[in-house]
């Protein structure tokens, strides 16, 4: 029997149910999500796109200033801690709010999608120090806009934006033969035409070669980073002179340019091979870990017919009846279950309960060094603990116990709990992502994390909540006889919600 | 000064020693002046009473339950020739001889039928007559009417006051923020979640192997010293400022294998009360009231897996040198054929209200009126009540 449309379009393409949020009824409001997403601008980066180009460029100058500094090392050392603590700290609220902007976004597909192609071009905040700043840019900017365009101007927008650039080393790469190269005695790099090919566009195994592979990364050469004003940039004189072939087509010349490397792009784009193995990998994160061919090749069929219009290639997916069927199939990720999981407890008007504490608490107290001395020390034995009497602390002091303490909360149930489960925001292990099957997710460790993560979430949120009433808000018609019957049965109301959230049901999609 | 005021930074200190505590939610307080001091702990779960004190004089007892009941000539205490005490709670004993002790059989709260945990703890915690129909808590509304009581400062360090303390009136909070791992009867309901999804069930499996410690909280020593831990904190606090406080003990949903399951929360519970009892001393002691309840009773039959389903009629626990104990209270129904209620669950013959509106008529001085009105609305109780006599 398969789920009701809604319960399966908001657990199968979204991140679950959220108690009073409307759900998809119709095909057309998944893609209108994605139309409409490209408008919306998100939570990331903290400040806005416009001051985070700044703030890359003022964290450039400083790190330069410390580098360039006269003194002794000490000073120095302190001056690039603080600065690190600076950009860890925005990094951190990033990441937060990133959390956030999937647990209220009422577009659940629209979310799921930044989070398919945010990993499909993957980049690592923990590549350099100016990254924490750089890849939630990255993703604001250079992917959610244009989820819904052609896979071209996507490629595009992912391959020339600095975080791609610097993550997989492009800024160093120069044409061996060009006059930069020659001048410098240095030469090309072939990580991103590697990634670009085996990663972004043709699939590992899909026939090209060694040598399309080297040529990929001299077409690249001129491709790179302005280091004053940290924007992309193309640098004729180190790009690699001459012809290069792709898969059997010449790019460049005697003069280099930038439409050398677009055109390749572009042709990478609409390559059958591209749009059999990026079709696959849509299939296989939304449907199934091995969806049923037909699905694929309709999906590759839409790319070749629109020349990889996304929106039509998501259109095929979802008018394949596979979509609607077999639910459960896929394991939720770890950055997916906790999502749906707060998603659920979110329930109140507006920003909702959990989100509100989320957002409140998402920043560390300024004077968090101070709290950690003002501690207590570890006493010497006493009976009772009677060796602790001592002035009573000031109401500040209280306050400030108090939201140390919700921030740590917060902390536990965010990002903390990511990196425990192993899916840190922006902080993927490779060029090729988080792991994406089953297996991979589903173990005894994570499945631990997930039941502390239940039980905490269900005694910091849970208080006013039924279990019965939540089970039916959040996973409706998808929650199985057996699970309503132990959950009804539970021997107190932590407990079942946190058998809600552990259920079999909230962790498939 | 004779008295030990624990201050509020040595509350804290108390607290962060106490990083883990994995069967007690909140520990809430309720400062006051006055002398006498009330604690009440919710045994969540539904608590077999029949199993605590086992009424092993009425015939037919050892045939409903053949693996349950015990005798005194298999280690089962005897209490007064007709109940015996659990040996699990040997611990509790001297406060028996004490008269520091007592039990209250077929207690129940007005909530019938349905038999929820969620319902049934609501009911107990709200003190209302029917479901939802209070949103506070009995003893924080009580708060407001316990004479000479005066306004007094939250301290929420974390999470929430659990509703038998919720309410208008301010509450002190300390709750551990640890990871809580489940108790045993948790974790047979995630097996029975688990049992069809055989993905689910290996994890599940191997996690349990891999972690038994952190999975089932069942390592020896490390439940008992939390709950020694705990309740020291709450009877120091009830050194200082504070007259009232509450915490809860869970584990008690013995669906399963009772034989074995039953026997930690009793420990726990018997410790929390010696531990409570040590750290207060014994002049506050004699002026305390320890009532330990529990949403509902067990079947009085056992059922087919070793254990018992959700009942009707439960037992209270009192203690403290406040009371008149060594004694078993109540209206004792019998478990004769055609005495059990639905053919199934010890027979009520009192309301739990009744018993805690005795208790805070006995150490706070709350009038009848207000009792029957604004704490337990519903409720018949006035100075002649049974458990105020004798």
């Amino acid at each position: 029997m398969s789920l009701s449309f809604p319960t399966m379009a908001a657990i199968r393409f979204g991140y679950g149910l959220r108690p009073g949020e409307s759900l998809p009824q119709t095909k057309d409001d998944l893609i209108g999500q994605v139309m409409r997403g490209a408008d919306i601008v998100p939570g990331f980066p903290v400040g806005g796109i416009e001051a985070r180009h700044t703030q890359i460029l003022d964290l450039q100058d400083r790190l330069k200033q410390v580098r360039q500094a006269d003194g002794d090392d000490l000073a120095r050392r302190q001056q690039r801690r603080l600065l690190q603590r600076r950009a860890q700290v925005l990094f951190q609220m990033d990441a937060n709010a990133r959390l956030m902007q999937s647990v209220l976004s009422p577009d659940g597909f629209n979310e799921r999608l930044a989070t398919f192609w945010t990993n499909h071009f993957s980049t690592s905040a923990a590549k350099s120090l100016p990254m924490r700043l750089i890849v939630p840019l990255y993703e604001a900017e250079a992917i959610r806009p244009y989820m819904g365009t052609k896979f071209a101007t996507l490629l595009r927008s992912a391959t020339e934006h600095p975080s791609m650039l610097i993550y997989l080393d492009q800024a160093q790469s120069l044409g061996p033969d060009s006059k930069g190269g020659m001048r410098r005695n240095k030469g090309l790099n072939e990580n991103l035409g590697r990634e670009l090919l085996e990663l972004h566009t043709l699939g590992a195994g899909s026939g090209y070669t060694q040598a399309d592979v080297r040529s990929a990364a001299m077409v690249l050469t001129g491709l790179t980073i302005d280091p004053q004003e940290m924007e992309t940039a193309f640098r004729p004189q180190i790009s690699e002179p001459g012809q290069h072939q792709v898969l059997g087509v010449s790019y460049g010349g005697a003069k280099r340019t930038r439409k050398d490397y677009l055109a390749m792009l572009d042709d990478l784009s609409v390559n059958p091979k591209t749009a059999e193995h990026i079709s696959r990998k849509l299939a296989v994160h939304f449907i199934s870990d091995q969806p049923p061919q037909e699905m694929v090749a309709a999906m590759s069929e839409a790319w070749k017919k629109t020349d990889g219009e996304l929106s039509a290639v998501y259109r095929a997916m979802l008018d394949h009846p596979a979509a609607w069927r077999d639910e459960g199939a896929k394991a939720r990720q770890p950055f997916d279950y906790i999502v749906t999981g707060l998603r659920a407890l979110n329930s109140g008007s507006d920003t909702g309960d959990v989100a509100a504490f989320m957002q409140a608490y998402q920043e560390d107290d300024a004077d968090s060094d101070e709290m950690m001395a003002m501690q207590p020390k570890k006493q010497d034995a006493a009976p009772d603990g009677q060796a602790m009497m001592q002035a009573p602390p000031s109401p500040d002091d209280e306050a400030r116990i108090k939201r140390r303490k919700a921030f740590q909360m917060a902390r536990a149930l965010g990002q903390g709990a990511l990196r425990r489960m192993g899916q840190p925001t922006w902080l993927p292990p490779s060029p090729a992502g988080f792991e994406e099957s089953f297996s991979a997710w589903i173990t005894a460790s994570q499945l631990s994390e997930r039941l502390a993560w239940a039980r905490r979430a269900s005694a910091q949120f849970g208080k006013d909540v039924d279990p019965r009433e939540f089970l039916k808000a959040t996973l409706a018609d998808a929650a199985r006889d057996e699970t309503i019957r132990v959950v009804s049965q539970a021997p107190n109301k932590i407990s079942g919600l946190t058998l809600v959230l552990a259920s079999p049901e909230f962790n498939r999609r | 000064m004779t008295e030990f005021t624990l201050s509020r930074r040595g509350f804290l200190t108390s607290a962060c020693c106490l990083a883990a505590a994995p069967i007690f939610t909140p520990v809430t307080f309720a400062a006051m002046p006055g002398d006498k001091r009330f604690v009440t702990i919710v045994l969540r779960g539904a608590m077999d009473g029949l199993d605590l004190v086992q009424p092993y004089g009425d015939a037919g007892f050892a045939a409903l339950r053949p693996t349950l009941a015990l005798a005194p000539d298999k280690g089962l205490i005897d209490l007064d020739g007709h109940f015996g005490l659990n040996p699990a709670a040997a611990d509790l004993l001297p406060l028996w001889k004490a008269k520091e002790l007592a039990f209250v059989h077929a207690l129940s709260t007005p909530y019938r039928d349905q038999r929820s945990h969620f319902d049934g703890q609501d009911m107990l915690e709200s003190g209302g007559e029917h479901v939802a129909e209070e949103k506070t808590g009995w003893l924080n509304r009580a708060l407001a009417v316990i004479p000479r009581s005066d306004a007094r400062k939250a301290i929420d360090v974390n999470t929430s006051t659990e509703l038998i303390l919720t309410g208008p009136n301010n509450v002190d909070v300390w709750a551990s923020d640890s990871n809580l791992g489940p108790a045993k009867d948790e974790m047979q309901f995630l097996m029975r979640l688990y049992a069809g999804d055989p993905a689910f069930a290996k994890a599940m499996d191997e996690a349990m192997r891999a972690n038994s410690a952190s999975m089932t909280a069942e390592p020896s020593g490390q439940r008992g010293e939390k709950i020694t831990d705990v309740a020291a904190l709450a009877g120091n606090m009830l050194k200082g400022d504070y007259r009232i406080a509450s915490f809860s003990i869970t584990g008690w949903d013995t669906h399963v294998g009772q034989l074995s399951q039953f026997k930690r929360p009793v420990q726990d519970l018997a410790q929390a009360i010696n531990t409570l009892k040590a750290t207060m001393g014994a002049d506050l002691w004699a002026k305390t009231v320890v009532l330990a309840m529990t949403e509902f009773g067990r079947t009085v039959r056992e059922n087919g897996s070793g254990g018992t389903d959700h009942g009707t009629g439960g037992c209270a626990v009192l203690a403290g040198g406040a009371i008149d104990g060594g004694r078993i209270l109540g209206k004792w129904p019998g478990i004769a054929d055609g005495a059990l209620l639905d053919d199934r669950d010890l027979m009520p013959t009192a309301d739990v209200r009744e018993l805690a509106a005795a208790m805070l008529y006995r150490q706070f001085d709350v009038s009848a009126e207000d009792l029957t009105g604004k704490i337990f609305p519903g409720l018949s109780f006035d100075k002649g009540s049974q458990f105020l006599r004798g």
